[in-house]
């Protein structure tokens, strides 16, 4: 994995515009099939990995038995194979898949309350706040990703918490970013200092006419940064640094597969097609929902 | 400009008849735009006009009148949802139907556009000299030097007030005005025949207005051009245009010469624009006679008159048929089944 | 005579008023300045002048006049420099928040973008209930009410509009909204900042209309600002002229449209398009660029442009003096007027308090 973590993270969008008053039929005609098609998938199989096994027995994703190893894929009773030890590849999809979307929501939610609310006190009291939220934003954006994660994975030894703080040092300054950029585009609005001249308060200002301008953006950024988050994960699992093995992870089952990828690609293949089609639609959604709710 | 030569040159109401260098005649020209999920919005519904050289025509409606569509659709620059139906032929060519390459070869050569905000005309990163450079160098084979020479010949021909040196300069070291002016020398790089000025001095101060306004006609006297003056501002086109066209709903209501529209105005919109601007004989706090409603947001969607619901004189005739734009007395034109009779 | 809180300044209207009623707004030596990259920009140089109770000030000014700034540094948004801003008795120079809050109550704005000034995420009964929350007037129930009532002063169904967000509504709609939330306070003066000037012929007939009807209905004042000089005559009693910073000339309406002493004033005038077409168009008098903001010139700062500049103009600035019945001018050679006082008139300034006699004095 060469990708730089923090550049990732760190790309922003450029910042919304808050004359979004285009009327409803020249803003983005966007249909309903393109927010709803990928909001279903990941809806569905959000359900599935959540809920099916509490529903309908699976086998175990751990403690198989070796008399099934290497089942290949549409055998009785394993609709997805067996791994090399035994346990079946159907529920350890649907376990690793509760692994990426709880780190991946887990870390954006980090990322856009600390993250949000540090750069909205920037953007808006500026000054010396705005200086030293930045200041501090930076150091974290420039703590060496990897290296970290590292440290942390050996430290405290590895493990999803452990996956979800790393992640978010670098999740908190992304937000923050965005979220002062989007407060400082605001702050020049007219309707903020009319809001001033009505005598509202700072607080108030902040909490009724900030925010609810600021969280398309912030909202659909969340989308597209969980998608991130979740290649993320399955990176640092693939590295041996996120979730141990034998818990299920997308990413270290890949690793795990790559061994016995000539012999049995399923291994590699299944999980692989189950991260990139939750990240496309992530990111189908995110940029949807952007042009809907007319985000720049 | 003499009554008679006011007469003759007016007597051009039907496109059918080719006036003596009639530059473009717009004949019938309907652009609907098709929006997301099938549905469809008129913004200029049935236009009939021409231009001839040396003569400034003002087409005067508010937003959403559908004046700057027409224009537009003059010179090729509506997006691909535009369906643009009718005749708009210059000096005979057919415009309209046009491949992107011919149209491209049109724009600068025959017509060039003048737009509203200096500022957003120009780009910031550019200096001033080689943004006219590359408008000439687009039409014509000329070398660097060449270029060079024209854009700072054109700078002294649009009064810019040391022209070598704004050469050099970026458009953010230059006032509105003096923007406006280099807006005006790009238009006129390839000499075009016709100048399509969309609500040029909206942007700026009315002092600068005035002298821009100055320039563009004697402008138009030296070079021959022919002008098109697009605004909202009705004392505007009166003051400064041969011929004004008053557009409602994407249609002409009313079209005379400035003089004899000022004298004898008889749709009551142009009437009621006329009342609505604020002027300097009027007393203070005189309450202005004001039209309620506001205008329709899309052309061509009721059977009658567009502007029947909220006219004074409207009856049920308007509201059954739209009356349709007729010369009902030498040299002017109105769509009105009751016109009024009103001095300005 | 009124206490040296507010010194008397010529003023248009009965001769009563300056003995008896103490102006509603008495701003003095104004001054606000703001950095640019390559300097300072002092967009308001010293500017005084009074709006009285009932009456409408328009000031009118081109681009890069200040005029803007000023009604910003009136309001504290943000504090002026220097100077003083003499609201209801208190200066709102001096006062920090919620004292500063509590003065501004009656003093309102109404701005240029309709859309602009309006929260796109806000319904319109909310943004129009805004100042009524924050300065806490009454229960919810009476602000409902009271948000309803502004609505419909203003031309407003509040039920067919109130729950709408401003991408509903039109140019002319958005702005009677801000208009209802400026007037809902019941404030004695309204800013207007360039308020009609972005609104279609048509409509702005419609709402400059409705601002008198609401001045006499609630008997409001305005400081009406605008870049349209016959706009401004039609809605106020007197004019100010602004030039770079500066006031150039203060008078009644009629009086500064007819006679108008300061030269800019005349190029404004003439640069208007004329009444009538076929009349002949005064040629544009107006030499020159408008000069840099960050050095003006030395002097009269009209002097670069104006056609009867002369060596003094360079040397000394000029002085407000009364030259005709509360009709002031800034100028060294000022236009002839047939109700010019006499050559000697005094100048006036923020510290001369002025004599009964000469108010005698001045012919009528």
């Amino acid at each position: 994995m060469s990708a730089p973590l923090p550049e990732v993270l760190a790309a922003t969008p450029a910042p919304a515009s808050a004359r979004t008053r285009a009327r409803g039929r020249g803003r983005g005609q966007v249909g309903m099939l393109r927010i709803w098609l990928p909001a279903g998938f990941l809806i569905v199989l959000f359900c599935a990995c959540f809920f099916w096994p509490l529903v309908y027995p699976v086998p175990p994703p751990v403690g198989g038995s070796v008399l099934d190893a290497g089942l290949p894929p549409l055998s009785p009773g394993h609709i997805f194979g067996t791994d090399p030890v035994g346990n079946d590849i159907f529920s350890r999809i649907l376990y690793g898949g509760r692994v990426s979307f709880e780190v991946g929501f887990a870390v954006t939610a980090i990322g856009l309350v600390i993250g949000g609310l540090l750069g909205v006190a920037a953007g808006y009291w500026g000054g010396f706040l705005d200086g030293s939220v930045m200041r501090l934003l930076d150091v974290l954006i420039a703590f060496p990703a990897l290296v970290l994660a590292l440290a942390i994975a050996e430290g405290l030894g590895p493990s999803e918490i452990h996956v979800i703080w790393a992640l978010a040092i670098f999740s908190i300054p992304a937000f923050g970013r965005i979220a002062r950029s989007a407060t400082l585009t605001l702050r020049g609005q007219t309707f903020m200092l009319a809001a001033r001249l009505s005598g509202t308060s700072r607080r108030r200002i902040i909490v009724r006419h900030v925010i609810p301008n600021i969280m398309p953006q912030l909202l659909t950024f969340s989308l597209l940064g969980i998608g991130v988050v979740m290649i993320l994960e399955g990176a640092l699992s693939f590295l041996g640094l996120g979730i141990p093995l034998p818990e299920a992870s997308w990413g270290s089952m890949i690793a795990q597969g790559q061994q016995t990828l000539s012999a049995s690609p399923y291994l590699v293949l299944i999980p692989s097609a189950f991260l990139f089609a939750t990240v496309v639609a992530l990111n189908l959604l995110g940029d949807a929902l952007r042009e809907r709710w007319g985000v720049r | 400009m003499s009554e008679a030569a006011h007469g003759s040159a007016n007597s051009r109401a039907s496109v059918h008849q080719a006036g003596r260098g009639a530059l473009l005649e717009v004949a019938d020209l309907r652009v609907v735009f098709t929006l997301a999920r099938g549905r469809e919005l008129c913004a200029v519904d049935g236009m009939s006009y021409s231009v001839v050289a040396g003569r400034t025509l003002a087409i005067v409606g508010e937003s959403g009148s559908g004046k700057t569509v027409s224009c537009r659709a003059v010179m090729g620059l509506l997006p691909p949802s535009a369906v643009v139906t009718g005749s708009t032929r210059f000096q005979g060519t057919e415009l309209i139907g046009l491949s992107d390459e011919q149209m491209r070869r049109h724009r600068g050569a025959n017509v060039a556009m003048v737009f509203q905000d200096p500022s957003r005309s120009l780009n910031p990163t550019m200096r001033v000299g080689a943004q006219i450079t590359e408008a000439i160098r687009t039409h014509r084979q000329v070398s660097r030097r060449e270029a060079n020479e024209q854009a700072v010949d054109l700078l002294r021909l649009v009064r810019m007030p040391l022209p070598e040196r704004r050469f050099a300069e970026y458009p953010h070291q230059l006032s509105g005005g003096m923007r406006q002016r280099v807006v005006i020398a790009i238009a006129l790089a390839c000499r075009p025949k016709l100048l399509i000025a969309d609500e040029p001095t909206t942007a700026l101060d009315v002092t600068t207005q005035a002298q821009i306004m100055e320039l563009l006609l004697e402008l138009q006297a030296e070079l021959g051009m022919a002008l098109i003056l697009i605004s909202h501002d009705l004392g505007l086109a009166a003051s400064y245009a041969d011929e004004v066209m008053v557009m409602y709903a994407g249609r002409i209501v009313e079209q005379a010469s400035a003089l004899e529209l000022f004298a004898h105005v008889r749709m009551p919109y142009t009437q009621a624009l006329f009342q609505a601007i604020p002027r300097l004989e009027r007393e203070a706090h005189s309450p202005l006679p004001v039209v309620g409603g506001r205008p329709p947001d899309a052309a061509g969607l009721t059977a009658g008159c567009s502007f029947a619901p909220r006219c004074r004189s409207a009856a049920d005739d308007c509201r059954a048929a739209a009356p349709p734009l007729a010369e009902h007395e030498p040299g002017h034109l109105w769509a009105c089944w009751h016109p009024v009779d009103g001095g300005a | 005579m009124p206490g040296s809180e507010s010194p008397p300044e010529p003023q248009a209207g009965p001769a009563r008023r300056q003995a008896a009623e103490p102006a509603l707004l008495a701003v003095r030596d104004l001054v606000q300045e703001f950095s640019v990259p390559g300097g300072i920009v002092q967009a308001v140089s010293g500017v005084s002048f009074d709006v009285w109770p009932g009456e409408t000030l328009g000031i009118v000014g081109e681009t890069g006049s200040g005029k803007s700034t000023l009604a910003r540094s009136v309001l504290q948004a943000p504090r002026p420099k220097a100077g003083s801003v003499v609201f209801r008795g208190t200066d709102l120079v001096t006062l920090r928040g919620r004292r500063l809050m509590q003065a501004r109550r009656h003093l309102q704005t109404v701005f240029q973008d309709p859309f602009g000034s309006l929260d796109p995420k806000w319904r319109v009964r909310d943004i129009v209930e805004e100042p009524l929350v924050a300065y806490r007037t009454g229960d919810p129930a009476a602000r409902h009410r009271r948000a309803d009532q502004v609505l419909e002063l203003v031309g407003l169904d509040p039920a067919a509009h109130g729950r709408r967000h401003p991408r509903e509504l039109s140019g002319g709609q958005a702005q009677r909204v801000a208009i209802a939330r400026a007037v809902a306070l019941s404030p004695s003066l309204i800013v207007c900042d360039e308020a009609v000037s972005s609104l279609d012929v048509l409509i702005q007939a419609q709402v400059l209309n409705l601002f008198e009807q609401l001045r006499a209905e609630l008997g409001l004042s305005y400081l009406f600002i605008a870049h349209d000089l016959a706009l401004v005559k039609q809605v106020s009693d007197r004019v100010a002229v602004m030039y770079l910073g500066k006031l150039c000339e203060v008078g009644p309406g009629e009086s500064v449209y007819r006679e108008p002493l300061h030269p800019y004033t005349r190029v404004l005038l003439d640069s208007i398009p004329a009444a009538a077409p076929g009349t002949s168009r005064a040629a544009a008098t107006i030499r020159g660029e408008p000069p840099s903001p960050i050095h003006p010139p030395s002097g009269c700062r009209f002097r670069t442009r104006c056609p009867r500049a002369a060596q003094h103009c360079a040397v000394e600035e000029p002085v407000m003096r009364e030259l005709a019945v509360g009709h002031t001018v800034a100028c060294h050679f000022p236009l002839e007027s047939t109700a010019a006082a006499s050559k000697n008139a005094m100048p006036v300034t923020s510290t001369t308090a002025r004599s009964d006699e000469k108010m005698g004095e001045t012919p009528r």
